[in-house]
């Protein structure tokens, strides 16, 4: 059964959220009450506390994958559900309530502006550097920005931020090939395809629930992980830019 | 070892790599166990191919356990059966991953067409 698309607005905002009972239902009421003319999707993410039954009645859709897919994946479900529902672009949000749906707005606009691929929502950009980050996560954050800078010819500040705009030309891109969480890799991959990719400075509240997707073994498993196939997205893009040559 | 022996060494290793990273590339090998393989073999060569290396690795390990130099064929034929093995797990997962997104994706637009029928009713 195919099932029309049941686009109201021209942006889709999706929050991906696992395991976040506490916080997805005012993260909800905030983006319904500054972002109206936006429709909202949230990916729960095969969550085991109550995050569901909070989303009942929340008047958002909600996307429930039966079990944890992780963050790449219900982001990538999320590029799926805009791409056939034929979004002009995708608004990426965490669920911890860090990001303030107000500060959508003028990224909206710059990446109207600057005709811009993907606008990212960045904590760094405005002073380039990582004041108040702790220790082993700076050292993170300054190794990929610098491997972005490396490979894709322009340094990224903010990686990792959940806080993204992302245009309806780079979905097929982005549902074609397999990431991790959607940061450092695929930036680099999307810039050697070509897109286009900006940061804009945000400021954020610090998490007040939950527990941040990164494990104390993440700390060593996660770069290595991000370095391999930061390369290997270096030789995939151009592969794909020689076959469409 | 002999010089043809850390060719040969050196050899599977580069294979093994290449093929590691193809599988992940191709999304064939889940990237955390394609890691694994990757550092592994990366400083499995790199001790081969450093002489003192190699020399104080052979005399711990005969120490620990003391074992014939042809051991490294079925060591290294193993690790292959493994890296096979866990890609067949990767595709297998990802086919479920896969089917999980459909299914998400399809509730939910049936739910929101659902919805907005009620609302326009």
């Amino acid at each position: 059964m195919h099932i029309q698309p049941t686009r109201r607005s021209q942006s889709l905002v999706a929050i991906p959220a696992y395991n976040e009972a506490a916080t997805i239902r005012s993260v909800v009421d905030r983006v319904r009450a500054d972002l109206p003319e936006c429709d909202l999707l949230v990916v729960n993410d095969g969550s085991r506390d109550r995050t569901a039954d909070v989303l009942a009645g929340s008047g958002a859709v909600v996307a429930n994958h039966l079990c944890n897919l992780g963050y790449g994946r219900a982001i990538q479900t999320a590029v799926l559900y805009a791409t056939r529902g034929e979004y002009r672009q995708l608004i990426t949000l965490d669920a911890d309530g860090q990001h303030d749906p107000a500060q959508v707005r003028p990224l909206l606009a710059e990446f109207d502006r600057g005709d811009w691929d993907i606008l990212i929502g960045s904590r760094y950009v405005a002073r380039k550097r990582y004041d108040g980050v702790p220790m082993g996560r700076r050292l993170g954050m300054q190794l990929f920005s610098q491997l972005v800078g490396l490979t894709a010819g322009r340094r990224i500040y903010d990686t990792t931020s959940g806080l993204k705009i992302i245009g309806r030309r780079t979905f097929a891109a982005l549902a074609d090939w397999h990431f991790i969480d959607f940061h450092a890799e695929a930036l680099v991959y999307l810039m050697r395809l070509g897109f286009r990719i900006g940061e804009l400075p945000i400021t954020i509240d610090e998490r007040r629930h939950g527990r941040s997707m990164y494990s104390a073994l993440s700390h060593i498993k996660y770069p290595l992980k991000t370095v391999l196939m930061l390369v290997l997205g270096v030789v995939q893009a151009g592969v794909t830019r020689r076959r469409a040559s | 070892m002999t010089a043809l022996g850390v060719i040969f060494g050196a050899a599977i290793g580069i294979v093994l790599l290449l093929w590691v990273a193809n599988l992940i590339r191709h999304d064939r090998l889940y990237i955390g166990y394609g890691v694994i393989f990757v550092v592994g073999t990366l400083a499995a060569t790199v001790v081969l191919l450093v002489p003192s290396l190699l020399d104080a690795v052979t005399r711990g390990s005969i120490a620990l356990l003391p074992v014939a130099s042809l051991t490294i064929v079925p060591l290294a034929l193993f690790t292959f059966l493994m890296v096979y093995v866990f890609a067949q797990i990767t595709i297998l997962s990802n086919r479920v991953a896969r089917l999980t997104q459909e299914l998400a994706i399809r509730n939910a637009r049936e739910a929101d067409v659902e919805a907005r029928a009620a609302d326009e009713r």
